[in-house]
């Protein structure tokens, strides 16, 4: 146990101090030594970088005053120097300080090494007395336990603890050495922490000392070298400006001698070139005026050349001018037939294309115009069903009408009777009623249009008609006197048409000549028709040629075609024959009156007539027509013209259905009508007011009727009383009696 | 903002003047289209308000991100931001509101490097095994790992283990009694802060530097907080091998004994691209020393400090053979240990066979006269060391002597240290005129050069 603790202690000694100092000086950043070594590190550097910045500034110097002397350069070496001792002699004052710290440090370790060693040597020394007396002690045991007598053991034993004791003793006063060595060890070390502390106080003073005295060395030496810079650039300056300023006079003079010589030269030249310049100008004068004639020919020669050239030129251009105008026209026209060209095959295409349309259109329209011919026909085909339709209708009504009629006028005719027989007491004959028997609608247009034969059995049945009528009541004289102007009339007309249609069987019968004859003779008469400038136009021409042209215009004046020219020639030769016949006529009418009377055939009178016509026709051929009539008669052809015109399209029409003639059914049906004669009539009235009245009278006597009744009732019952009270007037007076 | 639009010396003929300026609406007698706000601005100021939630910055132009720099909110979340917006004002910004030290020059002149290293550090320093949760470094790494090139951890907090150690450990950084009494019956995963998901993406890290202690413990001293335990050396260690970038590593005052420097160094050998090892203030022995000594020999590194460590005559020899071979090494930093001698020779007679090295810290070493008549043999023999440090030894007037000899005809060394040396005071000064006529002379050289390679 002791062995070891003394061991130790030397080790924990050392590493006590070791460590305590370090501790103590923690707060500095590092270890003393460390901060030693690098302050040493630090001056080193700040000597090294010294004699780096001085030789630099040496360098500087000499750089820029390399005329120095040397004597400068000696004596600016000096500071450097200097200052070099003086870091050294502080770094070392400093070091120093280091440099004691580690003789210490050393010598300490030396000593600890020492004691080491003493110690480890008193140690063992103890650690062999002790072990001898520790074997004394043992053998004491030993022999004690030989011992037999307690006194002698008692001895013994005693002996033995003084031993032990002294062993113990020995120990005690070992471990108090040690402690007290210990205890002196820690004193040391605190007294060497202390040193150590005093000491770094120390070196941090020595180096601030350093730091001030190296600045305020660096400062001294800094204006040292400033002043002698400062001396050296004014020594300079002073040196440089006196040299400047005779440098300057110098060339001051210099300039100003030269000024003069300058203006001296320049007198002497202007002299010379004013001498020099009147000579030029005459002589240049004479040599102008030579050269001026020269040129002047010169120009001349060269205008006329210039003029001939001009001409030359002139020429060409007019030929190239011409030639290029050709071409141009030429081409011109080239491109004008190429237009053209195309221009004809567009046109023959576009031909070709019309063409083509037109064959077609006119397809369409034949198509068309077919179908417009076939629609006609049926449209016609309808009109005719249409018409006969209408006629069946219209007959059919007709009869019913007729029918009704006949039986209001028969029961007209009942009344008439019974008025006549009752009332007025009267025999009562039945009217003529002839057409009672007829039925059907009159038909008095065909029998226009029959042949002569026809019409005359026609007047026969009417006759006979007539006949019968007469043979009934003298009332019907009117009626009988209307049917004869009608039949008049119907005559009439009938020659009428005759007439005409005999013209227009004769027409074809006019010789040319005759015609040409006319036809000389209407151009003639109706000349004003035609304008002055065409008939003196006409008057070179031939006769004959002029009549056709005169017809030509004056046709187209009437408005009449080349077919109608026969038709008026024979009108025209018609014409005065025409005005005798209708007088002709006239007469006839008033004889065939008269022969109404006494019964004329029929047959005679158309004789006559065609005698008549075969006069006119004769005397036509005889002789012209009186040229005074024929403006009339042309006049007259016109408006028949136009008539039978519209009368051929009227024919055209009703050549499929007959027109019916109104004129007739009005008078048939107002024969009807008046059945009962306007006597009659009055008759009736009569009648009427005389029934009336008697109406009147026995309206009266009804009313007084019922009075009458009334009154026989009254009395009936008055006598009921009377007879009452009578019986009672009796009773009473039996009663009373 | 409300000023008079009008300068100051307009005021002769105010009525005058009004007529000549104001042309737009005369209501207002302080209407200025100065007070009327750009759109660009507005839209601008609606950028920064947003910039959350809709981040605009790429598209605009650099005046407008100057703008958007300077009034950009530094409560932004950060993966909003990292890698949006370049070093500039916001940084500055963002690291002028935490910290009230802010020295760019230490991060390369750049904010954002600054800003992200230490809050990177911040992280790690406050980092508790099993109670913060990994994946808070996790989260931080994609967005910082492009900016960040230094990583310099002066603490490292160890997990909870007793519930005596909760009220301690709450007076620096909060944390549950649940996990405190969990951690009382299972043992922490890791020791500290397990660098292994972190370096293995860090793809800039050149420089490490690592302590294994915790600051402010107060009167709740203990020893293990200012230790390396095994595990931890060998995490680190794994993490160091997968961090191919680094050039540093620093290691200092983490109690790094033979065993786990031993482990260190298996792991760092080859390492491509390490130029700089500092195991300064540790307990690396003789052992340690043999370790490193390999690694001299099958690494480039181009410094070492294995300052106040405790490497004694064998170890020293290993590293002077090491030396021997080596090619690389410039600097070689061996103050406050145990040479020796032994030691001093050895190192003294392999630099006959180097031609590399240019500082030499042999400092506190109980070296002697032997020591130093190597040396000046050495010295007299090569002239590529620069610098010589042999202060704190007890070299004696003779070894004194025979370096005034051997610096008699050497240009080269420009610094010899021998204070405390117990050397004679003639050869000291003697020593130290050499010294500095070498300076002198070797600034003419370089100053010939600069004026050779300018012309």
């Amino acid at each position: 146990m002791l062995q070891l603790g003394s061991q130790e202690v030397p080790v924990t000694f050392t590493q006590h101090t070791l460590n305590v100092e370090e501790v103590d000086k923690d707060p500095e950043g590092s270890s003393e030594l460390s901060v030693m070594s690098e302050i040493q590190e630090a001056n080193n550097g700040v000597s090294t970088q010294e004699g780096e910045e001085d030789p630099s500034m040496e360098v500087h110097e000499e750089f820029n005053k390399p005329q120095v002397e040397e004597e400068e350069e000696t004596e600016k070496l000096i500071p450097p120097q200097r200052m070099i001792d003086l870091q050294r002699d502080l770094t070392t004052l400093v070091t120093n300080i280091q440099t004691a710290a580690d003789a210490k440090e050393s010598m300490r370790r030396t000593e600890v090494e020492e004691a080491c060693r003493i110690r480890l040597e008193r140690l063992e020394n103890d650690v062999k007395s002790s072990q001898e007396i520790f074997e004394q002690i043992t053998i004491g045991w030993s022999i004690s336990q030989q011992k037999t007598i307690p006194q002698e053991i008692q001895e013994a034993l005693n002996n033995q603890q003084q031993l032990c004791a002294a062993l113990i003793e020995d120990k005690k006063k070992l471990i108090n050495d040690l402690q007290q060595e210990l205890k002196s060890g820690d004193d040391r070390y605190v007294k060497d922490l202390r040193k150590q502390a005093e000491e770094l106080d120390l070196m941090m003073e020595r180096m601030e000392e350093q730091i001030t005295t190296l600045i305020k060395a660096y400062r001294e030496e800094l204006a040292q070298i400033e002043r002698v810079h400062q001396q050296e650039s004014e020594i300079l300056l002073t040196r440089d400006e006196t040299e400047w300023d005779k440098h300057l006079k110098n060339l001051c003079d210099e300039e100003l001698e030269r000024l003069a010589q300058r203006n001296e030269k320049v007198s002497e030249y202007e002299a010379v070139i004013h001498n020099l310049m009147l000579e030029t100008t005459d002589k240049y004068c004479l040599i102008q005026t030579e050269q001026n004639t020269k040129f002047q020919i010169i120009d001349r020669e060269q205008q006329k050349t210039k003029a001939d050239n001009i001409i030359l030129r002139i020429n060409i251009i007019k030929q190239t001018d011409l030639v290029a105008v050709r071409k141009f026209s030429l081409t011109n026209m080239k491109s004008r037939i190429y237009s053209m060209e195309t221009h004809i095959k567009n046109m023959v295409s576009k031909y070709s294309i019309e063409r083509n349309k037109f064959n077609k259109k006119c397809r369409d329209l034949s198509k068309d115009y077919k179908r417009n011919i076939l629609q006609y026909e049926r449209i016609q085909k309808k009109i005719k069903h249409f018409a006969v339709a209408d006629a069946r209708t219209f007959e059919e009504m007709w009869l019913m009408m007729e029918a009704e009629v006949k039986q209001l006028a028969e029961s007209v005719l009942v009344i008439d009777s019974q008025i006549c027989k009752q009332h007025l007491g009267l025999a009562w004959q039945r009217p003529p009623m002839e057409f009672m028997e007829l039925s059907g609608p009159v038909q008095p247009q065909k029998q226009v249009w029959r042949p002569g034969g026809q019409a005359v059995s026609q007047l026969f049945h009417t006759r006979q008609a007539l006949q019968g009528s007469q043979r009934m009541m003298d009332l019907s004289v009117g009626p009988r006197l209307e049917t004869d102007s009608t039949d008049m009339e119907m005559y009439k007309e009938g020659t009428a048409v005759q007439s005409v249609s005999g013209a227009e069987v004769h027409e074809r019968k006019l010789p040319m000549e005759t015609l040409k004859k006319v036809m000389e003779l209407l151009c003639d008469e109706a000349g004003f028709l035609m304008e002055d400038t065409l008939l003196n136009l006409l008057a070179p021409l031939e006769k004959e040629e002029q009549t056709v042209v005169k017809l030509g215009s004056l046709l187209f004046a009437f408005g009449m075609e080349e077919e109608d020219v026969p038709k008026l020639a024979a009108f025209l030769l018609n014409y005065k024959h025409q005005q005798r016949e209708q007088t002709e006529v006239r007469k006839d009418r008033d004889e065939m009156l008269a022969q109404n009377m006494f019964v004329l055939s029929q047959g005679e009178s158309s004789n006559k007539e065609e005698e008549v016509e075969t006069k006119s026709t004769t005397r036509v051929t005889s002789e012209l027509i009186d040229p005074n009539y024929v403006v009339p008669a042309l006049r007259t052809f016109l408006q028949q013209h136009v008539r039978s015109r519209e009368s051929s399209a009227c024919q055209h029409h009703s050549f499929q259905v007959e027109a019916r003639d109104t004129s007739q059914d009005e008078a048939y049906w107002e024969s009807m009508g008046n059945i009962i004669s306007e006597d009659k009539m009055k008759l009736w009235d009569a009648a009427e007011n005389t029934l009336k009245q008697y109406h009147a009278v026995m309206t009266d006597i009804s009313e007084l009727v019922p009075e009458i009744q009334s009154l026989k009732q009254q009395n009936t019952e008055l006598r009921m009383l009377l007879q009452q009270s009578l019986n009672s007037k009796v009773s009473r007076e039996v009663k009373k009696q | 903002m409300s000023r008079s639009p009008y300068p100051p010396g307009a005021n002769l003929n105010p009525a005058e003047h009004f007529r000549n300026t104001r042309r737009i609406i005369a209501e207002d007698p302080d209407w200025s289209l100065s007070i009327v706000p750009c759109l660009s601005d507005l839209c601008l100021q609606s950028i920064v308000g947003n910039f959350e939630e809709n981040p605009i910055f790429e598209d605009l132009t650099p005046i407008h991100k100057d703008f958007v720099q300077e009034r950009l909110s530094t409560a932004l979340p950060l993966h909003v931001t990292a890698n949006l917006i370049s070093d500039g004002v916001y940084w500055k910004r963002c690291c002028e509101q935490r910290w009230d030290l802010c020295d760019i020059t230490n991060y390369g002149n750049s904010w954002k490097r600054m800003f992200f290293e230490r809050h990177m550090e911040n992280i790690i320093e406050l980092f508790i095994p099993d109670v913060t949760k990994p994946n808070r470094v996790e989260e931080m790494v994609p967005l910082c790992k492009n900016y960040i090139k230094r990583l310099d951890i002066s603490q490292l907090l160890p997990p909870i283990k007793e519930t005596q150690k909760e009220e301690e450990d709450e007076d620096e950084e909060e944390y549950g009694s649940e996990s405190a009494s969990d951690n009382e019956y299972i043992r922490p995963s890791t020791d500290h802060f397990d660098f292994n998901i972190l370096l293995n993406q860090l793809t800039n890290l050149e420089e490490l530097h690592l302590v294994y202690r915790v600051k402010q413990c107060g009167m709740n001293f203990e020893w293990n907080m200012f230790e390396m335990t095994d595990r931890d050396c060998e995490s680190l260690a794994e993490a160091i091998k997968s961090c191919k970038t680094l050039k540093l590593l620093r290691l200092h005052q983490s109690h790094i004994e033979d065993n786990k420097c031993r482990l260190l160094v298996k792991y760092l050998l080859d390492h491509p691209s390490l130029r700089e090892l500092d195991f300064s203030h540790n307990l690396i022995g003789d052992k340690g020393a043999r370790a490193i000594g390999k690694l001299l020999t099958r690494s480039k590194l181009e410094t070492l400090n294995m300052c106040d460590n405790n490497i004694r005559g064998p170890g020293a020899k290993a590293i002077a053979y090491a030396l021997s071979m080596n090619s690389t090494l410039l600097s070689l930093n061996l103050r406050l240990n145990r040479l020796r001698d032994e030691g001093g020779q050895a190192i003294a007679k392999a630099l006959l066979n180097n031609n590399t090295l240019l500082h030499l810290h042999l400092g506190g070493n109980e070296v002697t006269r032997p020591t130093a008549i190597c040396l000046s043999k050495a010295l007299v023999e090569k002239s590529t060391l620069k610098s010589i440090n042999l202060s704190c030894n007890n070299l004696g007037v003779d070894g004194g002597r025979a370096l005034e000899e051997a610096l008699s005809n050497n240009t080269s060394l420009t610094e010899c240290d021998v204070r405390l040396a117990e050397v004679d005071e003639q050869s000291a000064s003697f020593i130290n005129q050499v010294v500095r006529t070498n300076q002198s002379l070797q600034k003419r050289r370089t100053r010939e050069n600069k004026t050779k390679e300018t012309s």
